[in-house]
């Protein structure tokens, strides 16, 4: 696209990385640009998002630094909820910076304290009647946003028949899949997830790898839609980030090399298939943490042996966070998988 | 605004005294209905309706213009008023406003089931009226005058470049990037052959999935135009003529489809305001031609209309 200026739009847009001869990576600065400009247009468009409103979200993940980033622009109020546990000082500092209000709960489970920060965002809601929710979660607008990222693979590789990636609200990886899925029905769409994380019929717990699971389950997750899910520890998506920097130079976040992880495994297990694999942040914000060796010599069990090949389970378990699991999904609802898995 | 830049070639000026003898002709090509029809974004985040058209150059309608000396231009036949109001928008686009000709047109396309016969008749008579001053004019011209002749018009001024086509404003939004393949097109009519009254069609309200869709489905016809690939292109056709069916549907298009699929086809386009539905194939295939016929008979044995086989941008002296 020439000849218009659209910083924004810019920088929504991944760069693409061919990682094998088979293998299409969509390596983005910032991923939750692509919703989170389309969910303000649309509301723009619709005269829900009024100049100079306030909007409110429940996160404190990279759609919030989207959606400050825009506010900023485009001159709106923003107030970001999140949970003691889930937020560091510096990027809290950072979204500050950019103007968000953050509004950190206390949250004395450890789990994140999605109900406090819901009943938070309500108080804000109902103060304020030009108040607008973006609702990353359940927000059909998320998952629609990603049809330029749709667009944009198959400018670039024609057909896609297979397309990985993670799975945090649900909005990307279903997003895309689902317009790429009309195109070429027998799309191939496999989820990255992690240990403890409940979108996948896993008990909920602690987890280390951040960015994507959920304890909650958001109703951008579509289920229906995913023929094979794995589950990443954190020890593998940490290597598997460090590789994708030495081998291909890509300086990304350990999301991306948990889908980078699986997705180089589909493509060697499906030479044949053309492979696109999304990746959606950057790795500065994990500069002090993932590329740092004193941070990652302090964690139990570090280093470790990183699987070359996932443990295919017949019976979804959590495992550790060095390991690498797999289950064979099929398409089906959580609740027909659930109740196969009870009968066993 | 349109600049002198607008036309090939500096006109000469109007006839003056004496009884014009200057004569142009043009012709302009038919299509089979579109490949993608639908709403899509520009670079400012505008939405457009556009389309990219089939076109079936077989088809053919040809004007001539004849310069007069008369206070204003006729036609025939008479009710072929949008072509006489784009002579007349042509003549003011040449900078000579209120001249005078004759317009008579002869057209080989049928009306009402969306081979755009009105456009054909319109664009040969602005290729015509421009002759007879010996101006060529460019696709981009001739679409725009088309546009304000009648209100929305089809691509094909555009002949075989494949473009994407903002039909109410005479703009490109896109050009897909050369011609399109070479293929083979079995066409025929639903809904029993009836003809359909374009004016009377409101355009089709789309939800935000389908607009976004739209988006991915121009980016694959954008894709199978760069790399010649028919069988991309038929895809992003049958998913255009899949949602036009919630707008305009076509009686029996799931066994068109159902036929499509059975034989092999790259896909089925329909005429997104008219009546014709047409299961595309490869022609640089071999078998192409042998394709083409049996999905021409299941066509007829199941009882759609006027089943024929068009050849669209094949190479000359094949
Ligand atoms: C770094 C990172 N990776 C992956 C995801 C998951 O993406 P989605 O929410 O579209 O499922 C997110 C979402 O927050 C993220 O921030």
């Amino acid at each position: 696209m020439s000849g218009h200026v659209d910083y924004f739009r810019a920088l929504e847009t991944p760069r693409l990385a061919r990682l094998s001869h088979n293998l299409v990576a969509a390596a983005f600065p910032l991923m939750k640009l692509m919703p989170a400009r389309y969910i303000l247009d649309r509301a723009e468009a619709c005269g829900e998002l009024k100049a100079g409103a306030h909007i409110v979200e429940t996160t404190s993940g990279t759609f919030g630094m989207a959606l400050a980033l825009l506010a900023a622009a485009r001159g709106y109020l923003l107030t970001l909820v999140t949970a003691s546990s889930l937020i560091d000082a510096t990027y809290k500092a950072r979204l500050e910076r950019i103007g968000a209000t953050v509004i950190a709960i206390d949250d004395p489970r450890g789990d994140g304290n999605q109900p406090g920060r819901l009943d938070c965002l309500q108080t804000i809601l109902m103060s304020d009647p030009e108040c607008f929710w973006t609702r990353q979660y359940d927000s059909p607008r998320n998952w629609l946003a990603y049809a330029r990222l749709a667009e944009f693979l198959v400018r670039a590789m024609g057909k896609v028949d297979c397309l990985v990636g993670c799975i945090g609200t649900g909005g990307s990886l279903c997003g895309t899949g689902t317009f790429l899925r009309t195109l070429f029905p027998d799309l191939k769409i496999v989820a990255v997830d992690t240990h403890r994380s409940i979108l996948f019929g896993q008990p909920a717990g602690k987890r280390m790898l951040r960015g994507l699971g959920n304890s909650v389950l958001p109703a951008n997750v579509r289920h229906d839609l995913i023929d094979e899910i794995h589950w990443v520890g954190a020890y593998p998506a940490y290597m598997a980030a460090h590789q994708l920097l030495r081998l291909h130079g890509l300086f990304q976040g350990p999301t991306s090399g948990a889908a980078a992880l699986v997705a180089q495994w589909v493509a060697k297990t499906y030479p044949d298939a053309q492979v696109a694999v999304i990746m959606p942040d950057e790795g500065h914000r994990h500069a002090d943490t993932v590329y740092n060796d004193q941070w990652l010599a302090a964690l139990p069990g570090w280093p470790c042996e990183q699987p070359s090949v996932p443990t295919t389970l017949s019976r979804i378990m959590p495992a550790t966070e060095s390991e690498w699991t797999r289950f064979s999904w099929q398409r089906r609802s959580l609740d027909d998988v659930l109740a196969t898995q009870s009968l066993r | 605004m349109t600049g002198a830049g607008d036309v090939a070639q500096r006109p000469e000026p109007p006839p003056t005294g004496g009884p014009a003898t200057r004569i142009g002709t043009g012709r302009a090509i038919a299509h089979h209905g579109e490949l993608v029809q639908g709403v899509f974004e520009d670079d400012n985040g505008r939405l457009h309706r556009a389309l990219v058209t089939l076109p079936l150059a077989r088809l053919q309608s040809e004007a001539t213009f004849t310069r007069t000396n008369a206070a204003a231009v006729r036609v025939r036949p008479q009710h072929r008023t949008k072509a006489a109001e784009a002579a007349r928008l042509t003549l003011a686009h040449l900078g000579f406003p209120g001249a005078g000709g004759a317009l008579s047109i002869a057209s080989a396309i049928p009306v009402g089931h969306g081979y755009g016969s009105s456009t054909a008749d319109v664009v040969a008579s602005i290729r015509a009226t421009a002759a007879a001053y010996d101006v060529k004019l460019r696709a981009s011209s001739v679409s725009r005058i088309a546009v304000a002749a009648e209100g929305a018009s089809d691509a094909i001024a555009y002949e075989d470049q494949a473009v994407l086509f903002a039909q109410r404003e005479g703009i490109v939004v896109e050009e897909l990037g050369g011609a399109l393949p070479a293929l083979l097109v079995v066409g025929f009519k639903a809904n029993g052959g009836q003809p359909i009254d374009t004016l009377r069609l409101t355009p089709a309200r789309y939800s935000s999935e389908e607009i976004q869709l739209f988006r991915v489905l121009r980016g694959l016809a954008s894709r199978a135009v760069r790399l010649q690939d028919p069988y991309l292109l038929g895809r992003a056709a049958t998913i255009s003529a899949q949602i036009s069916q919630h707008h305009l549907p076509k009686q029996h298009f799931n066994i068109a489809l159902d036929i499509a699929n059975r034989n092999g086809a790259c896909g089925v386009q329909v005429a997104h305001s008219g009546s014709l539905i047409g299961i595309i194939l490869d022609l640089s295939e071999k078998g192409a031609h042998q394709k083409a016929t049996a999905i021409a008979e299941a066509a007829s044995d199941i009882g759609f209309k006027d089943v024929e086989i068009h050849r669209v941008n094949e190479e000359a002296g094949r």
